[in-house]
């Protein structure tokens, strides 16, 4: 059945490379170089070695982006891995406590998380008509709810037995583990992206549910894996963090869906789905990363650098429009 | 007085990388209704605008009763007794008639509004167009047809000499249809240019003085409407001659592919029971609202049947969901192309690849480039007019979105049967006709074809049986020769005749 005109349609993609300096990503990359000389001036002790050894402290969110991403992707949230991170934090700290040993601790943590996760999946798969946002402030509360009864009156936990979690707190070099294990997750998250099966159907879940699920998408499995993962990486965080701080308390955790919230829209991932690139968000993860040791470092008090970060927040977001706003200016003026 | 109100001379519009008008012409004599006719994308609109002043022309020239005018906005336009009255009406849902009529002209004295004068005045306009509601309704509780008497109010209160009407009957019923030509008839008695755009011949017939058609951007010709016959407008239009609309092949149909038996969704249909044969094109029609679409999206998985029985080459199978109805061979083409058939805001290479990403996994990943090869060879055969398969399907027209969706359907290769959902809805009639001829050729490779449709013609002229739905139920089962229009209208009211004879 060949066309009968003998039309030929074109299928080979045209040069990238100058779309891909002009990107968003490419502007994300700038601003990093752009925030890296901001630290260096502001401050003396910006050094590779001193921003590297203040990492860990700010890496563990950085795990829940890149989840999040996906999430975001589909065109939904989860507002409840901060109190993910915390449940499953607790509950490594207390079983390794009552002695459990440190693998079996590891085990616990990521159970925790992942379980939390599925529990997540389950209800936003059951109920599409309820709005995913309000299902995850609902388990917000109840996973942090489940942490602060399990701490009891003290409201926090510290570590008995450090040799375990100082092992996997340890360095390479001047890097720390924990450092190679963002890398490789970066690396991992965007192949799945770009390159595998399951990234397009986000993609394509995100963009339109009702053609995906006309197409034979199973769109509830896609949501489904992406919750449960997103879970897994709560875990994953919530160990470097105890590992980081030898405890848990009621605040762990706090705010950390909104910083990885963040990262995701800072990079060019829209809140609405089917939009956005991993590697825009994992370069405005290091941006923000970079920003607070930098702003830290100089003892600017930490509401403040909050502060400095929503107001990019603001400005990332409002950047596309102000310049669509300009292009349309332009052309009615040309128009005229 | 000049020959002509309006005309313009060599208009080229140019957007970035395409001219969208070529060297253009037009005259519009005083009082008459003239017709601008073409295919989707032919420039029609963009044509409209360029008189409207929301695009200025490149090239060219435009003179309003002899003398020459330069718009550089629609605010010039409408100072000159330019309106015009687009396809969906651009009202403010929220506010009153009144309001909306005098939007951006208000009645006020010393910068107070005058809201009694202007409910008057347009109370006056409404009674001269024979409205049936009044100035102080809500726009937002108005029927379509309602809110495109409103916009025409609206042109009359600016003092239009022209008004320009965009598909004026795209989204009205015959009854509806019927009012707006009396108003039209009425404003053109009254002295007013009447430019209008539509797709309906119809309404060309029942309208129009003359016409002028448009094709690729360019000027064809003016042609008196009874000077010409239907087949050379349609050839003006499509730039060749559809020697035959209706491209039906004799072919004599295989086994039966596809049976259902007795299926029931509570609320939807009852009972319906039909099949297709390899080779065969089998039609679904009825009324809007008797249960077509919902009998074949229970079928492909996406809603539930309560009871009945499937079965695909005299084997039973169950289809819970889309997901294994794709497996099965069972392909829904789905009427909403931009909602359920195409993800528009992708290119066309992946939504082709959509349905079949597992064939382009090699340990994992993706084999872009045989994916891309794929979508090309399958959106070449059906003959799609685009450039690359990076184009976003939002920007081609509804026939080649249309195809696309064939070519979807057609990758993949364990297709047994199509079932179509009104699959020449917003196609234009070049496309249509080889929508048919796609359609033809896919029944001679020998897939069983379900066509849903309103269309009597394509429904008369396609299909080699018929089955007519009436309230969820199947009430006629016609063969080819021996169906007529009356014969399937009457079928398809069957029941809700009898009911309203009932009470």
């Amino acid at each position: 059945m060949a066309g009968k005109s003998g039309r030929t349609i074109n299928a080979t993609p045209s040069n990238r490379l100058k779309g891909a300096i002009l990107s968003w990503e490419g502007l994300l990359v700038l601003i990093f170089i752009a925030v890296v000389i901001f630290c260096r001036i502001i401050s003396p002790n910006y050094t590779v070695e001193n921003v590297l050894r203040e990492m860990p402290k700010y890496l563990s969110e950085i795990f829940l982006f890149f989840p999040m991403a996906f999430i975001l992707m589909l065109g939904e949230i989860d507002i409840s891995v901060g109190s993910i991170v915390c449940l499953s934090a607790t509950a490594g700290c207390l079983f390794s406590n009552m002695g459990l040993s440190f693998p079996l601790v590891i085990v616990t943590i990521l159970l925790v998380g992942t379980i939390c996760g599925a529990i997540n999946a389950l209800l936003i798969t059951r109920f599409p008509e309820l709005p995913s946002m309000i299902i995850t402030l609902g388990t917000q509360i109840i996973f942090r709810g489940i942490a602060e009864i399990a701490l009891g009156d003290g409201g926090s936990v510290a570590v008995t037995d450090f040799k375990g979690f100082m092992s996997i707190a340890g360095k390479i070099g001047p890097f720390p583990y924990m450092f190679f294990l963002v890398l490789i997750s970066a690396v991992i998250f965007t192949v799945i992206s770009v390159k595998m099966r399951y990234g397009r159907e986000v993609m394509a879940v995100g963009s339109n549910r009702d053609t995906s699920y006309y197409s034979g998408i199973k769109v509830r499995r896609v949501i489904f894996i992406a919750y449960t993962v997103m879970g897994l990486m709560a875990g994953v965080a919530a160990l470097f963090l105890t590992a980081a701080s030898y405890g848990a308390n009621t605040t762990t955790g706090t705010g950390f869906e909104m910083d990885a919230i963040a990262m995701a829209v800072f990079g060019g991932i829209a809140t609405t789905g089917g939009k956005g690139r991993m590697v825009g968000g994992i370069i405005s993860a290091f941006i923000i990363v970079c920003l607070r040791i930098g702003l830290g470092q100089i003892n600017l008090n930490s509401q403040l650098i909050l502060l400095i970060i929503g107001v990019l927040l603001i400005f990332a977001v409002l950047l596309p429009n102000i310049s669509a706003m300009i292009k349309a200016k332009q052309k009615t003026k040309a128009a005229k | 007085m000049a020959e002509y109100i309006l005309e313009l001379r060599g208009i080229t519009k140019i957007f970035p990388g395409v001219k969208a008008l070529n060297n253009v012409q037009f005259q519009l004599r005083p009082g008459e209704v003239h017709a601008l006719m073409g295919e989707n994308g032919a420039g029609k609109s963009t044509f409209i605008k360029v008189i409207t002043g929301v695009h200025k022309a490149e090239e060219g020239e435009m003179f309003l009763n002899g003398e020459k005018v330069n718009f550089r906005g629609t605010k010039d336009a409408q100072a000159a007794g330019i309106a015009a009255v687009y396809q969906h009406p651009t009202s403010y849902p929220d506010l009153t008639v009144a309001e909306n009529i005098f939007i951006g002209h208000e009645i006020s004295k010393a910068g107070i509004l005058n809201w009694r004068a202007m409910n008057k005045e347009a109370q006056k306009y409404l009674d001269q167009l024979d409205a049936d509601f009044k100035s102080t309704a809500e726009m937002g509780n108005l029927s379509v047809a309602q809110q495109q008497i409103v916009e025409i109010a609206k042109a009359i209160s600016t003092h239009a000499k022209i008004i320009i009407l965009d598909e004026p009957t795209a989204a009205l019923t015959a009854n509806e249809s019927e009012k707006l030509y009396k108003i039209v008839d009425q404003l053109k008695a009254e002295g007013v240019s009447i430019i209008f755009i539509s797709h309906r011949f119809e309404d060309m017939y029942r309208l129009a003085d003359r016409v002028s058609v448009l094709r690729d951007a360019q000027y064809i010709g003016t042609y008196g409407v009874n000077e010409i016959s239907n087949a050379d407008l349609i050839k003006a239009m499509v730039g060749r001659e559809i020697s035959d609309m209706f491209p039906k092949s004799e072919i004599e149909p295989g086994e039966e592919v596809l049976r259902i038996e007795k299926c029931t969704r509570t609320g939807y249909f009852k009972d319906v029971s039909l099949n297709v044969r390899a080779g065969e094109i089998v039609g679904l029609t009825g009324l809007v609202g008797a249960g077509r679409t919902e009998v074949m999206e229970a079928v492909c998985g996406i809603t539930k049947l309560k009871s009945g029985k499937i079965f695909l080459n005299g084997e039973e199978i169950k289809i819970k969901n889309p997901t294994k109805s794709k497996d099965k061979g069972v392909i829904l083409l789905p009427e909403d192309r931009r909602k359920t058939g195409l993800i528009t805001s992708w290119g066309l290479g992946r939504n082709v690849t959509l349905p079949i990403l597992k064939k382009f996994i090699k340990f994992g990943f993706f084999n872009e480039k045989k994916e891309r090869e794929t979508a090309k060879e399958f959106l070449e055969s059906v003959d799609t007019k685009a450039v690359s398969v990076f184009d976003a399907a939002s920007t081609l027209s509804g026939g080649n979105q249309q195809k696309v969706v064939v070519a979807k359907a057609l990758a993949q290769d364990n297709m047994k049967v199509v079932i179509m959902d009104e699959p020449t809805k917003g196609v234009d009639v070049g496309a249509k006709a080889e929508i048919y001829q796609i359609m033809d050729n896919l029944a001679k490779e020998g897939y069983g074809i379900i066509m849903i449709s309103s269309e009597m013609p394509e429904i008369l002229g396609m299909c080699d049986r018929i089955y007519v739905m009436c309230n969820g139920r199947v009430t006629a089962e016609l063969k080819r020769g021996e169906a007529t229009q009356e014969l399937i209208l009457e079928h398809a009211m069957e029941k809700s005749e009898k009911e309203v004879a009932a009470k």
